[in-house]
């Protein structure tokens, strides 16, 4: 059959599971996830999204190494908390033995769906990633589910191409989870701490750019010196805000998107002009 | 922890903490002199000796690197301390000929008391805690009066199970011994000739009458010392550490929640980020920055 239309219509109920976690146990991570897949499955959720590493904690150190294990048996039992829910959860991964990666799980219908790398691994300041995890490979682990979700992992939003390449692959709503410890309390930008308006510039430039819902979920909480800030958000085609998660604080919130403004929005955005001739450019530099 | 197995089927300590104590010596003796000398300019350095296999084997090294006479011994008993311990403490000095202006034996009892009356506390363990942090602010006085470094004398079966006083044995400039377990101090005090009933005697932080460490801590230090290495230098889990020495993970279990339950003791203060550079994770400068 001929496709002369696409079905991308209908509401998505979308959870954003702002946790705090355990720094390394992940027994008790897991327990809080079940939890948090439990109520968003009450309030008739279509999908809920933790946060980067949500099952293990972020600032690992060599703790990273002992995880993957217990990640791989706690996705066991999260599986058959979601048979009629999607779930992206952070895990460390073992892709060959002693090999780690920062990665996405998705887990949806009891099963798992896919496992996303992280591509760029923060290592300056504070983060110290690619001395633990390897990256992923583009032109291996770019992947997209359910034919429109795309899922990025942090530092993959602070560069271009990560995004613009799920989008291209069809993703019409972009997850990107996160574990972005706050900086810049001292010297707020417009009454918000640098971190929060950094943020916000870039999800909702990317929103805008490629016409897309983008969903940010980030952790909060404390963390050894560290303080993620949540601020957890959905925003929509035209980068309007459609909902935000408290700051500094565990939150849980549900948005309803309706996927059919990702059209209406691209009537007034050159969405459609992709130039593959600047990525042969790129690839040059 | 009475029922659980700590008979192993290896000999201990396990062949791997045997060291070569005299590359380890040299090397150590090399890094003690430039850090004291050339890094933090000064004339020598200053320890307290407790009579114990720590403080004797560091004095002799440091003997052995800054020469006798750079070197500044202080005897810091209480009444808790055996006189047994001060005796040995006083023979090393003898031994390594320390010159009669550099070691003083000062009793700290008063000193001790008067912290403990002033604040009413009893309890063993706080004014323990409180003797050992007077003889820090001692050591440090008397190496600002000398120009030297506070040299500790921690080994690293202690710092790794948090065996020690924050601020009090562990408050120092530099800590050579602190790589090596106590049982490989006990192969290097042989190697410097530390007197034999230092090195045999049983180790106490004698903060009170009749304190053993090894009652304490549950284990003798050749099992804990082959636990702390497998599971953490060789990077074996629970299960195979307990599994290589033939004991009950049980065992293993209660060591690593030692070292889990005071990794704050080896770390600097929390410090709360605001900014986007604090003083902890990203205050990336090097020790020797000029």
């Amino acid at each position: 059959m001929v496709v002369l239309a696409t079905s991308l219509s209908g509401r998505l109920r979308i959870a954003l599971a702002q946790v705090s976690t355990r720094i390394g146990d992940v027994k008790a991570n897991k327990v809080k996830h079940i939890e948090y897949i439990e109520k968003a499955r009450s309030e008739e959720a279509d999908l809920v999204v933790f946060p980067e590493l949500s099952l293990t904690g972020y600032l690992l150190k060599d703790v990273a190494y002992e995880v993957p294990r217990a990640c791989g048996e706690a996705l066991e039992e999260i599986k058959r908390a979601c048979r009629d829910i999607h779930v992206v959860i952070g895990v460390v991964r073992e892709v060959r033995p002693g090999i780690i990666q920062n990665a996405a799980a998705i887990i949806g219908d009891g099963e798992i769906k896919c496992i996303v790398p992280k591509f760029y691994l923060p290592t300056y300041g504070l983060f110290e990633e690619a001395r633990y995890f390897m990256p992923g490979d583009p032109l291996r682990d770019l992947k997209i589910f359910e034919d429109k979700f795309g899922v990025l992992i942090c530092e993959d939003l602070w560069h271009p191409e990560p995004a613009e390449a799920l989008v291209r692959l069809g993703a019409e709503v972009l997850i990107c989870i996160a574990s972005s410890p706050l900086r810049g309390l001292n010297n707020p930008v417009e009454g918000k701490p640098w971190i929060d308006h950094a943020w916000t510039s870039i999800l909702n430039a990317t929103a805008l750019t490629h016409a897309v819902h983008v969903v940010f979920v980030n952790r909060a909480g404390p963390e050894d010196e560290e303080f993620f800030w949540g601020g957890s958000r959905v925003v929509g085609p035209n980068g309007v805000e459609l909902a935000r998660c408290k700051t500094m604080e565990e939150d849980f919130k549900i948005c309803e998107i309706d996927l059919s403004e990702n059209a209406r929005t691209r009537r007034f955005s050159s969405f459609r002009i992709h130039l593959r001739e600047f990525h042969r450019a790129l690839s040059r530099l | 922890m009475d029922d659980v197995k700590l008979a192993t089927r290896v000999s201990l300590p396990i062949k791997e903490l045997e060291i070569d104590v005299v590359k380890v010596t040299s090397y150590l003796c090399e890094r003690l002199r430039r850090y004291v000398f050339e890094y933090a300019g000064r004339r020598g350095g200053v320890i307290g000796l407790s009579g114990g296999i720590d403080s004797s084997t560091a004095a002799y090294l440091a003997a052995r690197a800054l020469k006798p006479e750079n070197l500044f011994c202080y005897i810091l008993p209480t009444s808790a301390t055996p006189q047994h311990d001060i005796q040995l403490a006083q023979t090393v000095i003898e031994e390594l000929r320390i010159p009669e202006d550099n070691y003083e034996l000062i009793n700290i009892d008063d000193i001790v008391r008067i912290f403990a009356e002033r604040l009413m506390v009893e309890n063993p363990l706080i004014v323990g805690n409180i003797a050992a942090r007077v003889r820090m602010i001692i050591l440090y006085a008397q190496a600002a009066k000398h120009n030297c470094l506070v040299i500790g004398t921690s080994d690293k079966s202690e710092l790794t199970i948090g065996y020690f006083t924050k601020y009090g044995d562990a408050g120092v400039d530099v800590m050579p011994l602190a790589d090596l377990y106590k049982t490989q101090i006990r192969q290097l005090a042989r190697y410097l000739g530390v007197p034999e009933a230092i090195i045999v005697k049983p180790p106490s932080p004698a903060l009170w009458p009749g304190q053993t460490a090894e009652a304490e801590l549950g284990m003798p230090y050749d099992l804990l010392d082959s636990i702390l290495y497998l599971r953490f230098d060789a990077w074996l889990s629970e299960e195979e550490v307990a599994s290589r020495l033939g004991i009950d993970t049980e065992v293993v279990e209660k060591v690593v929640r030692m070292v889990k339950q005071t990794q704050h003791k080896r770390q600097l203060p929390e410090i709360f980020r605001l900014s986007t550079r604090s003083h902890g994770s990203d205050w990336r400068y090097p020790r020797e920055w000029r």
